[in-house]
């Protein structure tokens, strides 16, 4: 249980320097995610339920829609120059 | 003390993304990451190395995890989703005057 | 330029970060006092509240002020955007996903809705509650502008409804805190009534109510949120 809370405290870190060094914010987004269900995880370890099942459904779930909404938004009002997928 | 040390490069690390970065909405993901780092430490400081806090039946149990913080992280990560969604608002309305959501370019509506 | 001051922000916070962790260390242990909150919580939450789970009990009973301070900021942050993005436009929905996303979703929908509606019953019993609920119960409408786009989403569930969801969960929370007024003494004290054993579905007085109460003032304002920032996206794409 040790090594596994460590190796989430290192992927915590990963995921959180990769969510602010992408300059796509789609990728920032999703990373955030990703450190969302990390750190949910984690509460776990630490045998906080009702907060990792708070962390997941609003950190993981309904900040993601919202920052995506927000893109969206953002995204039809001005050309964007950083549109690489599709 | 490994708790403390991720704690501190991640706050940081948020804090950074709010320094430097020349967009609001990565302004934002940092704001988010600050929240994240500190709701995981609190967590991992008052963690006694009990069992989860709820019990089986009436019977008094022992060794339980403090429910307290974690109550009040509870209530923290609530309000930290409806304060970034107002934020984010913000941002939209913001983007419709500016065309942009580069903070060295909102001097505009100042001068106006 | 630029790169001096980038470096000379990176060594500023260094520099803090290396004072955080002196300061961090001279944190007393905190597990060691005898008489905390902690001691007569543990020992006294299922005699005084009836809630197995202990989080719950905090939530709900010993800080339930706390949480309508809470929710009251949720109606705030709430207000502030419906007023921000009001733009008065009947929304022009986009078709949606396609016809077998549709479907399985449709099928989905009643087991989302079973899920939520438990984790809101069940949040004295077991871990969750109003808050996680609620979020689940907004996340379905959520889905329903993604998935069938938002004009379904308009007809089923207009914005009226979600208003009088929302305000109706906040009258149950404040009409129980009033209750408690007249029943013993205090507002929002936990009310006896109903009240079986610790363990069955309506044991803990109020809780379950105050739970339900909040499970539909959450759902009901994310739905609101997120339904007031995508209607112009919707209105646009379907222009061009």
């Amino acid at each position: 249980m040790i090594i596994l809370k460590y190796l989430l405290l290192i992927f915590l870190g990963v995921t959180a320097y990769l969510a602010i060094s992408f300059k796509e914010i789609l990728i920032s987004i999703i990373f955030l995610s990703i450190f969302s269900i990390v750190l949910t995880a984690l509460y776990l370890i630490h045998n906080a339920p009702d907060v990792a099942l708070a962390e997941a459904v609003i950190g993981a779930g309904l900040n993601t829609a919202i920052f995506m909404t927000v893109i969206s938004q953002i995204r039809a009002d001005e050309d964007c120059h950083c549109r690489k997928d599709d | 003390m490994i708790n403390h040390i991720v704690f501190i490069f991640i706050f940081l690390l948020g804090f950074y993304a709010i320094l430097v970065k020349k967009s609001l909405i990565k302004m934002v993901i940092g704001l988010n990451i600050m929240e994240g780092a500190i709701f995981y430490w609190f967590i991992a400081i008052t963690d006694r190395g009990g069992i989860i806090p709820i019990v089986q039946s009436t019977q008094v149990a022992f060794n339980l995890n403090d429910p307290i913080p974690q109550a009040l992280i509870l209530t923290g990560i609530v309000i930290g989703a409806s304060t970034s969604a107002f934020l984010l608002t913000l941002i939209i309305e913001l983007n419709k005057f500016t065309d942009s959501t580069n903070p060295d370019q909102l001097g505009g509506i100042i001068e106006d | 330029m630029s790169r001096i001051k980038h470096i000379s922000i990176v060594i500023i916070l260094a520099f803090l970060g290396l004072i955080m962790l002196l300061d961090l260390n001279k944190i007393p242990n905190q597990f060691e006092y005898a008489n905390s909150i902690y001691h007569h919580i543990t020992n006294n939450a299922v005699g005084e509240t009836g809630s197995l789970n202990f989080v719950t009990a905090i939530l709900y009973d010993y800080r339930a002020y706390d949480s309508m301070g809470e929710s009251t900021i949720i109606f705030g942050a709430v207000s502030g955007i419906v007023l921000l993005l009001s733009r008065k436009t009947l929304p022009v929905s986009s078709h949606g996903l396609s016809f077998i996303v549709k479907r399985t979703y449709g099928m989905l929908t009643p087991f989302i809705f079973l899920f939520s509606v438990y984790i809101i019953a069940h949040g004295h019993l077991s871990p969750g509650g109003g808050f996680q609920g609620g979020v689940i119960l907004g996340a379905i409408s959520i889905i329903f502008s993604i998935v069938y786009g938002s004009e379904f989403d308009y007809k089923r569930y207009t914005p009226t409804t979600k208003t009088l969801l929302e305000t109706s969960g906040a009258l149950l929370f404040i009409g129980i805190g009033l209750i408690g007024i007249i029943y013993s003494g205090s507002f929002l004290s936990n009310l006896n009534i109903l009240n079986s054993e610790p363990g069955s579905l309506l044991s803990a007085g109020s809780i379950p109510f105050i739970n339900l109460g909040i499970g539909f003032k959450i759902g009901a304002g994310l739905a609101i949120i997120f339904y007031s920032m995508i209607q112009k996206t919707f209105k646009e794409e379907a222009s061009l």
